[in-house]
């Protein structure tokens, strides 16, 4: 089957949201089905079947969400109530929309994690210090699965 | 014209500290926000102001409970709505600012005597994003025709607004472009969320009549 010619074909916009908390790993179908979720109880079937939403691509702590142009504000907005992904809490920032993903990956600044050796006490808890740039402080608990997360400040952790 | 995030719960009743969250704040769009406890850190670069929830079952509790010190001490006074001899009781009182959790009162239960009060007493009507944002289904259905309702009765009788997101971490934390995405959904134009958001500077440090001091 011949593709459509380029007049022809649906035209598109791009979504890039930076994933939150950094450095959290997510798996591409998973924030799929998260994204479709919050969109779908928002808007409805309808609507998100015409939006037509997609997860391009998922890596370095941003996501790419494709969807119908003029559908982007209320894919945006969906993306605000995305909360958790697979069990993990998350939050998406949305970057930049854009017609290319090229002009998206410009956008993209890789996050700069500082160690994860050093380690505190807080109450009972030990917890994991990951550093990253403004002086901002990720406190990560100590175990395998359903580890607790501290979002603390470099002037936070002096003070204890 | 300040912006202002009129509800965070910081460290430890959520899990970022105040410094953290004013730092987010910050980097989403805000000049200020205010946080709900002790916030005893000032950082800097965004003002945090301090703000006092008052959740009680009688205009009487109320009462007795605005003369807490720690009630005194803050910058904005909350109140969470109740039924609707309570909120029209409660909109009347001199230092109750902010009338609060609107989305989980029964319906009607801010009317347009208490809308009408609020309006002559500068009370403003807390809209928060975090039912918008968390929950899901019937529940949030009924958040937004809350808001929805809030807002006719606003635009009709004049009272301020207020925009929080009442988030206990930055990961609840939105900007302000997403606030007034979420805030369309209920009907709620740019421009009113752009005074909703500066309306707590005003109400902090209200315009009062000069007064002469000999």
């Amino acid at each position: 089957m011949r593709p459509r010619p380029p007049a022809m074909r649906t035209k598109r916009r791009y979504i890039l949201a930076r994933i939150l908390p950094y450095g959290v790993q997510v798996d591409q179908k998973q924030m799929y089905f998260a994204v479709i979720e919050a969109a779908t109880s928002l808007f409805g079937d309808a609507a998100v079947g015409l939006a037509q939403p997609a997860v391009v691509f998922c890596e370095g702590g941003y996501v790419v969400v494709r969807c119908r142009r003029g559908a982007e504000n209320d894919i945006a907005v969906a993306l605000a109530t995305v909360t958790s992904v697979a069990d993990e809490r998350i939050a998406l920032r949305t970057v930049a929309t854009s017609g290319t993903i090229h002009a998206l990956r410009r956008r993209m600044k890789p996050s700069r994690r500082h160690s994860g050796d050093e380690e505190v006490k807080i109450g009972e808890t030990y917890f994991a210090v990951y550093r990253y740039p403004r002086q901002k402080v990720d406190l990560v608990e100590k175990g395998i699965k359903h580890q607790k997360s501290l979002f603390f400040t470099e002037a936070d952790l002096e003070e204890r | 014209m300040k912006i202002t995030d009129a509800g965070i719960r910081p460290y430890p009743a959520g899990d970022s500290t105040v410094a953290r969250m004013a730092l987010e704040a910050a980097g989403l769009g805000f000049d200020s926000a205010v946080a709900i406890g002790d916030a005893v850190h000032r950082p800097p670069g965004i003002e945090i102001l301090r703000g006092a929830v008052i959740g009680a079952a009688s205009v009487k509790e109320v009462l007795k409970r605005v003369r807490d010190p720690a009630v005194r001490r803050a910058d904005i006074v909350y109140v969470d709505a109740g039924d609707t001899s309570f909120n029209r009781a409660v909109v009347s009182i001199k230092e109750v600012n902010v009338v609060r959790s609107i989305h989980a009162a029964r319906r009607n239960a801010f009317d347009h005597v208490a809308a009408r009060t609020a309006a002559e007493q500068g009370v403003a009507v807390d809209i928060s994003m975090a039912p918008i944002i968390h929950l899901r289904g019937t529940k949030r259905q009924r958040a937004l025709q809350r808001y929805a309702d809030v807002l006719s009765l606003q635009r009709r009788y004049g009272f301020p607004l207020t925009i929080s997101s009442g988030a206990r971490s930055i990961l609840g934390q939105r900007s302000v472009r997403e606030i007034r995405g979420l805030c369309a959904l209920f009907g709620m134009t740019g421009t009113e969320v752009t005074e909703a958001l500066a309306s707590v500077g005003w109400i902090a440090e209200p315009h009062r009549p000069v007064e002469v001091v000999k």
